[in-house]
This record gives C-alpha cells, structure tokens and sequence, in this order.
C-alpha cells in the first residue's frame, strides 16, 4: 500500500482539510484516514494495525462510512484525501464491524483458558465490545502447533491473519523472517520457507500479536496477565537503555514485555524516531538469571581453601578489620577497587566516593576502561563533550551513516533499528566498513569489507580524500587555517596507493565515502569496538572527529561522531568518576577547583593526584604485591582478560580480594570473602545510557535471599571504616548527585552541549596530527595469514547473560571457531573438524564451523564463552594516552590436525 | 389491687399454676418425635445442592479435567486458590495443573470457583467433616483434591445437576468449551460434537 506518513524532515506536508463525524478536521497530505481519526482522539477498533508500519487492512474492524461510497470502507488503508466527509458512528458501523469479529471467532478455537494471551487479547475485547454470544457456523482449523523454534511456539488455530507479526518483522525490523503460507486451506503465519524459525528472536512479533497465536516458550502457561506485578524498568545489557517491563509473580520472574504492544497502537510513525519501544532477544527472553538457582544467597567467608556461608555481621566485621589492618600497616594505596558498568549511576558514585574517602585511594576503575573510556577522552579532549554527541532521534533522521568498526546489530540492537530506519523510512545512505560482513552491511547502501584491523588506515584515507577531492567545509576549515594547514602537511606522505594496499578498500572508494559523508546535510559517524577496543582506538577517534571536522559536521544539528556502548551503564561510570583521571561530572582529578569543591562536599580529603592508577596498572601493582587489598564490584577480570595477563598470579598474590556479586564467578572463586549482591531487578537507581539519556531503574522484586544491593552493602562499609554516611535508600545518594552535579539527571533527557573546537585546535594540534598520521609500516612480514577476532554475539552480552538459560538455548556455547566457508574449503575442513588454533602465545585444538558473516581470512570467537579458552591466545596491548588494555584482535594460523 | 386479682394470686401461689403451664409444654413434647439428632452417631440428610468440601473431578476414563487455567483463582473472593500450570509434554498444546491448592481455612464456600470453571473439573461435595489438630492439613493439595473428588464422585456430580452445569457423562466432555485434545497431525477428525 506504501502510505508513509509524511515525516520527512526536509519536506514539509501540505495540511488537508476533511470532516469527521460533521467536525472539520486539518491534517498532513499523505496519511492514512485511519491516523487522521485516530489523531482527533476518537477510537476506532482495528486489530491488524500498528502505526509502526504501514496498514496492511485484513481484519475489516476499521470501518467508517465515507459520503459518497455505499458501502463502509477501511479507514486504514483509505488515503486521507481534502474534502472527504467521513462518518465513524452508528448502528449500521456497529453492525459491521460485529460482523467483521463474528468471522475471526467463527475460526478461533475458543480456548481461552488454556491461552496466554487470555484477558490480553484484542479479539476477546472485541468480541465483548461487541456482544458476540452466538456463533452460527463455526469450525475448528486443526493445525498442529509449531515447536520447532527455541523461543516461540505459533499456534496457528488462534491467528487472525492480522500480519502484524510478518509487517513488524519487514517494516520496522528489516529481518522479514515470517510470511504467510497456504497450507490445509487456511492462511498461516509460518518461518520463511516454513522451516524452524531462525531469526535475531527480538520477539516483536509476539509483543504485537493481538490473539495468542504467537507464545513464548519460556513463560507459556506460567501465567495470566492479570496475575502478574509489572515493573518499569530499563534493561540491563547494553547501552542502548531500552524501556521494559519486568513482569514478577512474588520471587519469580515470568516474562519481559516491552512498551512496543499491540495494546499501544495509536501514533504516528514519526514517534519511532526516538525509538519504536521493542525490545531485542537479550532483553525479552534474558530475564532467567534473576532468579537462577545459581544466585549467591548468603556471604561467604575463605577458611583454608574452601569458601564457607557465613552470617552478614560475622562477615562485615571480619572483612572490615581486614582492610583496617591493611590501611594501617600498609597505607591507603595497598587497597584499590574495580566496578563494572552494570552497576547504577547511584552505586557508581558511591564506590568512588568509597574508595576515595573511606579508603583514600585512587586505584578505581571500571568496566568502561576496556573500550569506552577510549571515545570519551578522545571526544572530551577534541570537542569537550565527553560522550555521543547525537541521540536516537538524530540517528534516525540523518541522511549519511558511517558504520566503521561496529557490529552494531549484535552489539547493540536497538541502535541498529535506528539505522535500519533510517534507511527504510527516511532513505539514509549507509556506509559500513567492517572485517565481517555484519547484517548491517547486508542491509546497507554501501557496504565495504576491510582487512582486519586497518580500521584506523581507512580513516586516514577517508581524511585524506575530504581534503584531496576538495570535500572540506570552507567556512569551518576558515576559522582554523592553521590547524587545517598543519593536518594537510600531516597527510602529505599519505598515499592512497599504500592505504589501499593495505585496507583493500579501491582508491575510488574512498572517494565515494568522503563525498557522501560531507555532502550530505545530516552525517553520523558510528564507531563501536572495531575502534575503540582496539589498538590506537584513542587516536583514530581523533582522527574521526577530525573528519568531521573539516567536513563542517561538528556541533551542526543531527551531525556528530558516536559510539556504542556494550554493558549499560558505561557512560554512567565515566560521569560518575569511577576512573582515576576523573572526578564525578568528568571533572579531571587534577583540577584543583573541582577537588575542592568535592572534597568539601565531602568533608575529607582527597588523594593525592599521582597515585591513581587504572585497570591494567592496578594488576600490575596487584603483581607485584604494592596492592594488598582489592575490592572487585561486579568484575571479573580473571575471565575476562587473556592468560598472558597473569591475573591470576596477581590476585593469588594480594591478602585481601574481596568479591561483591550476585553470581560466584572466576575471580569471586579466588576471593577471600564474597559478598552476595542483588541484581538489577532487586533494587532502585538510574543508568546512563549511550545517548547520555539518565533513565530510572525499579525494585520489580525482594532481594533473593540475604542478598543485598550493592549501595546498601557499600554504606555499611564506609560506615564501618569511619565514614558518616547516612543513606537509606538510593533516593538519598541521587539528592546528594542532584547537588554535586547539578542538571545530571534533566528528567532522563541528554543534555544539549554545543561543541568547542577552538581549544582543541589551538593547542599544539600540529604536533598531534603528525604523530597521528604517520605511516604505518603493515609491511611487517606476517608469518600467521589468518586473523582472529573475538566480540560479541546478538544473543549474549558479556559473561552475564550466560547465565540466562534462556539464552543459552537460543545461542549454546558450541565451542566452535568461526569461519569462512570458503578458507574451509581451501583447507579441506568439514563442520566439526578439529584444528589447532597457533598464536604467538600458543596454541590450541578446536573444532571449525561454518558462518556467513565472517569474511575470508578471518575466523572469530565469540568472546561471552571461554571454554575452550581461545581468549589465551591474544596478546594484551596498552593504549599508551588512556590505558586501554585490547585484545581482541590476533594473527593466527590455523592447522587441521 | 382489688380483692378478685389478689384471690387469684394468692390460689396461683398455692397451687404452683406458673409450674404446671409450663411443664404443659414439656409434656406435649413427650408425646412428639423428636427433631434433634443424634450426631455423630446419626448423620443429616444433605441436599444436592450443599456446599461443602471442594473436589477435583476426572473422566470418567482417569483423565484430570482440569486444564489449569487459573480462572477459579481470580474468581475467588477470599483468594485461598492457588493453580500453578504447566504444558503436559507427552500431549502438546495441553495444559494441566502441576500444582493446585486450596486453603480450606479460607474458603467462604461461595462456589463461584466452581461457577468459573470451564471444564467442571471442580465441585462442592457433601463431606464437611475434616476437623483437625494441624491447621496446616487444611491446605489441600493437588492430591487431596483428587482424593475428595474420587471419594465423593457422586456427590460430585448431583453438585454440578444441582447447580445446572452438567447433566450427564456426555456432557461431562461437551460443555462450554472445547479444548483442543492434542492435536498431533493436520487431518486428525474433528470431535464428535463439532463434526
């Protein structure tokens, strides 16, 4: 039907003038009749549309009577048109319509009952509404149900044929993975080509069936709507913040649903600008670790080499004089802390704030230290916004997307659909420069595959083509001729010859990229951790902004250089000053106005501004035994960093490890006392999201056992080492935020600042530019021909979510590496059969299997599982500006054995 | 007081009148039957209707009836029904109670449960009799249920004639609703009432 809704931002609609119901109505030229009604506020029942997709008219309950026509006609599909005088009440329309749910439920097996959806269904509203009692003729369809898929079972005998399902899955989703099919006479919703549904298992479809055709397989028959407690909250695996709702019945968690519905239906479809309210498979079906059996309940306390349940107070009062004997003997820079990002803004804050104060260190770091923290200084030090500079909505509405060095779909699938938005809706040309053919490059306008880790190559040549073809913003470049100068002279010995040897990217396509990108009105630069967890990831983010730069795209509206988050509340550690080179606010630790500011605020003193040390210094200081005592929040380095890393010779090395988390992973199996923390849903808080937007987590359910949150549990710490603290809840460490950092929170919208170049660009720019640009030698002889990658996949995030058994049955841990079916071919092996995996760090033996998305050349890991441990085979390297540790990039070869 | 009241009070006092009126009732009653009963050594005749002890019910060929749809539950005004449900994996597309429990304490014996269910797997029974010395016996389980209900089949079912839900064993299977029984392959024939 293709009625797009005329929210074109470059074009304006024409307003039409219509009468409803003898009342004159103006709207925009284009929509549909349906919008135009339902926009007056008047509410015509229809079960087959969606105002996320274009309508599809099957269900025939949208009837109105339009002067001029004799019979009703489908105000969906009807294009709203001048002058039209449109009825949308009477018997007449009532009767109609009751005839239209007469003909579903003729049909329908009427099992409400036995059916999940029962008393969340439109067909059973409809048919209340309506009054239908009696149905003359009706037949059963007999189809049995489809099981196949592990997430979703479709019962055909309830569809309704509304499509919803199959138009989400298209328009909005751009995954197309059901259609309908013909089978046993009626028309059912089957997987394309009615094999096991195989798809990224969003489950949007099943959030906007309106019958019960469409069942989750991990809550089916474990409930009724009405039974249930739902809880607002924002999901906690990556940083994209989607909204949900965690549905509860008293400690068991039942079901994710997601504000996306067909419940709220009513809008218009530029509203999915800033989001269209779905969720993906981490967050709808992630929800099982909750309440997993393998939760810790109570403390546990090291005796000998066995780790013993003991009491909270036993515990506390144990633990605390511990660290107090090892401040005294040793001083406050033996302790140091390690926080991951999935805690809240509000715990963030309080774990600085302890290790500063309470323990008067500043060896603290976080989880954004492994890659985002790589964006933030570089984005701080060149335009002083130390976060994305564009939300989701810019995202949507830009006219050019350049995708380099980002899974986005696997990492962050909500940001992705904006892209995908953006190409389908608002006709964006996107580019994307990636190793692996990510399903962004399938949906792409132009996609590029590149050699593995040369990202930062390519966009050398892309700076050099916006000035070489004459691409750069005069007006821009004018305010800076010297810095401009300087960073031609830096390009000078660049040639696109050598670039393009190396990232086997044509010269012309340089061109293409650069000219697309400066040419467009609105430009987004997306740079996930193709750039940021990799080495130089703090320079090539410079390097990106200084495209931007010259191309006029910074601090112009819809324009700007982002990046995504992997764990949720990244940005959060960073503003919270959970990082030794910043203060809460990313004021900079050294600055002496802010460290007074907090320290008065704080009524202590601060430590001194040598001291810090971040993530990879404190292991090493925890190695060589400066470092006595570690508390470790929600981390788990010893499973996350490669074996060369000797962590564990580090923590086996220190007096005092201290482990605070809801699961008892590899570090916290080391500790000396773990201490059982509740997760997400047990608690209140807030978290940051990658557009800087601060959004509200809540207590969806009672702590699982003794388990407390983790503010609570850090209070009585401080508390027990001198401090005065006297929080009760998290509200009360969020007035203390509101007051340090005022306007943080600006009611969960991100905070408009305008970017600043001219210091950026002042100060000694020449001299950066040169070593930014040099020539990097590639032509070091590389004995290994493949490279290993390891990152994410769409189904998992970080260790976590290897805790939903949900998830492990979408996406198990084959333990197989990952290659291209063509480098199999040529080394003659088969799925399943064994290699040996060499690095320069060692060796061992896996088996392959084939994947689509890996490029010749390239095998990859997933990084979530470490059995067996391919994460042993890289070699850690340590950005030299921001102490980034990468190793997730590695030259292999790959033996058959 | 006049002399004719004071005479009659004084012969009332001494012929003990208030005593034989009121040993007149006695004696009439000995030539009654007498209306009480002797429980628990004789029992009551109750009606079909009475609301006692619930039960779960079967068909007649073993099989549950209930499907563990949970509607009892919100029908229940004191909420003392507890169903927890589950897909019966050996027959797709059945679901059962894994779980049922009703909390006898609580129960206001309104039969709206029974009312409320679309299989008429539940019933009130006659059986009135479980005092205890353990409160917590009185939590009926899954089990129990089913125990009353085979122990009481027919009271059972009168319970359900008498409250006009069910007639007979045909019907036992063709009320309201019909639920899909396992449907294994495309062209399985149609039940006999639908066909």
């Amino acid at each position: 039907m293709g009625l797009k809704p005329a929210t074109n931002p470059d074009v304006e609609a024409t307003p039409i003038e219509l009468s409803i119901d003898g009342k004159s109505v103006t709207a925009k030229d284009g929509v549909s009749l349906y919008d135009v009604i339902s926009m007056t506020g008047k509410i015509i029942p229809a079960m087959c549309y969606h105002y996320t997709f274009d309508p599809f008219g099957s269900c025939g309950m949208c009837l109105v009577m339009q002067e001029g026509k004799k019979a009703p006609v489908r105000s969906c599909t009807a294009k709203a048109a001048a002058g039209m005088v449109v009825r949308t009440e009477g018997e007449d329309l009532f009767l109609a319509r009751k005839k239209a749910v007469e003909k579903h439920l003729s049909v329908h097996p009427l099992d409400c009952p036995v059916c999940d959806a029962d008393g969340h269904c439109e067909l059973q509203d409809m048919a209340f509404q309506h009054g239908v009692t009696n149905l003359a003729n009706a037949k059963q369809k007999f189809i049995p149900e489809d099981t196949r898929s592990p997430v979703l079972d479709f019962n055909m005998n309830r569809c309704i044929a509304c499509a919803e399902c199959i138009n989400v899955c298209k328009d909005v989703l751009m995954i197309d993975a059901l259609q309908f099919m013909k089978k046993g006479g009626f028309s059912q919703v089957v997987p394309k080509g009615d094999l096991a549904l195989d798809c990224e298992f969003c489950g949007d479809c099943l959030a906007v069936c309106p019958v019960g055709a469409i069942t989750n397989k991990f809550s089916k028959y474990l409930y009724k709507p009405w039974q249930m407690k739902k809880t607002t909250t924002t999901c906690n695996y990556c940083g994209d913040g989607c909204q949900m709702y965690l549905e509860t019945k008293d400690a068991e968690v039942v079901r994710v649903t997601s504000p996306l519905s067909w419940k709220n239906k009513w809008g218009d479809r530029s509203e999915t600008a800033k989001g269209h309210g779905g969720l993906c498979v981490r967050g709808r079906f992630g929800f099982e670790y909750l309440d997993s059996q393998h939760r810790l309940l109570q403390p546990l306390v090291r005796e000998g080499d066995r780790l013993i349940e003991k009491p909270w107070l036993e515990t506390m009062h144990a633990l605390v004089d511990r660290f107090t004997e090892i401040k005294r003997e040793h001083g406050a820079d033996a302790i140091a802390g390690l926080a991951t990002a999935r805690c809240t803004n509000e715990e963030l804050y309080l774990f600085q704030k302890l290790m500063r104060t309470g323990f008067g260190t500043n060896q603290l770091d976080s989880s954004a230290r492994y890659g985002h923290i790589n964006f933030v200084l570089a984005s701080k030090h060149a335009i002083g916004l130390g976060r994305t500079s564009n939300d989701w909505e810019d995202l949507t509405k830009a006219r050019a997307i350049i995708v380099i060095g980002s899974n986005i779909t696997e990492t962050n699938p909500l940001t992705a659909v904006r892209i995908k938005e953006a190409i389908r809706v608002y006709k964006a040309q996107v580019v994307t420069l990636d190793s692996a053919v990510t399903n962004m490059a399938k949906l792409a306008s132009h996609p590029f595959l590149i050699r593995p880790g040369t990202e930062g190559i390519v966009i050398d040549g892309l700076v050099k083509a916006a000035i070489v073809y004459d691409l750069v913003d005069e007006e821009t470049v004018g305010k800076h001729p010297r810095a401009f100068d300087e960073l031609k002279a830096a390009l000078e010995n660049l040639s696109f010859e050598q670039i393009s040897a190396q990232t086997g990217l044509a010269v012309e396509a340089f061109k293409e990229i650069a000219t697309i990108f400066a040419e467009s009105p609105r430009s987004i630069i997306v740079c996930a951790e193709g750039i940021v967890r990799r080495t130089n990831g703090y320079q090539n983010v410079l390097k990106l902004m200084d495209l931007a730069w010259i191309t006029g795209k910074i601090g112009k509206a819809g324009c700007g250089v982002n990046t995504v988050t992997e764990e949720p509340n990244e940005q959060g550690a960073v503003d919270m000053g959970v990082a030794p080179e910043f203060l809460p606010g990313q004021a900079r630790f050294d600055d002496s106005a802010a460290r007074d500011r907090f320290a008065n605020a704080w009524d202590a003193s601060l430590p001194s501004v040598e001291s810090g040390a971040h993530l990879v210094e404190i292991l090493k200081r925890c190695k060589s035994g400066q470092i006595k005592a570690l508390y470790v929040l929600g981390e788990n380095p010893l499973a996350t960093f490669p074996v060369s890393m000797e962590v564990r010779a580090a923590l086996e090395r220190l007096e005092l490890l201290v482990v605070q988390d809801p699961f008892l992973t590899e570090t916290a199996k080391m500790a000396h006392f773990v201490l059982p923390a509740g997760t997400y849903a047990e608690k209140e808080g807030t978290f940051t999201n990658l557009e800087g937007r601060v959004l509200r987590i809540r207590q969806a359910m009672d702590a699982l056992g003794e388990s407390l949150p983790d503010w609570h549990i850090m209070t009585a710490l401080a508390n027990a080492m001198g401090c005065q603290w006297d929080y009760q809840s998290a509200n009360d460490i969020q007035s203390e935020i509101m007051k340090l950092l005022p306007g943080y929170y600006n009611l969960g919208q991100p905070r408009k600042i305008v970017p600043v170049l001219d210091q950026y660009l002042s100060n000694g720019y020449g001299s950066e530019v040169n070593a930014r640009y040099r020539t990097t030698q590639s032509s070091e002889e590389r004995t290994r021909p493949f490279a290993l990658v390891m990152g994410q996949l769409l189904v998992h995030s970080g260790k976590l979510s290897a805790q939903a058994s949900g998830l492990i049955k979408i996406a198990p841990n084959t333990g197989k590496l990952r290659m291209n079916i063509r480098d199999m071919e040529r080394l003659g092996l088969q799925d399943g059969t064994k290699v040996r995996l060499i690095s320069d760090r060692g060796s061992l033996q896996l088996a392959v299997q084939p994947d689509q998305s890996i490029a010749p050349g390239t095998c990859f890991f997933p990084e979530h599982f470490n059995e067996p441990p391919v994460k042993d085979l890289m070699t850690v390297s340590v950005d030299a500006t921001t102490g980034v540790p990468t190793f997730k990039h590695m030259w292999v070869s790959v033996e058959q054995v | 007081m006049s002399v004719a009241a004071l005479t009659k009070k004084l012969l009332h006092a001494a012929l003990f009148y208030e005593i034989w009126d009121a040993m007149k009732v006695t004696f009439r009653h000995m030539l009654h039957k007498p209306m009480t009963f002797q429980y628990p050594r004789e029992q009551r005749v109750i009606p079909d209707a009475h609301r006692g002890a619930l039960g779960l019910l079967r068909y007649d060929d073993g099989q549950e009836r209930c499907v563990g749809c949970d509607l009892c539950e919100v029908a229940c005004p004191s909420h003392c029904i507890k169903v927890i449900s589950a897909e019966d994996t050996t027959r797709p597309l059945q679901r059962y109670a894994s779980e049922f429990f009703i909390d006898i304490t609580k129960c206001v014996f309104c039969g709206y449960c029974v009312e409320a269910c679309p299989v008429n797997a539940l019933a009130m029974t006659k059986m009135y009799e479980y005092s205890t010395h353990d409160k917590r016996s009185l939590l009926f389980d899954k089990k129990r249920l089913y125990d009353i209900g085979e122990r009481h089949l027919d009271d059972g079912k009168k319970y359900l004639y008498a409250h006009n839900q069910e007639k007979d064993v045909e019907q036992s299977r063709e009320y309201r609703y019909y639920f899909p029984q396992s449907i294994q392959k495309a062209t399985q024939q149609p039940p006999k009432h639908l066909s």
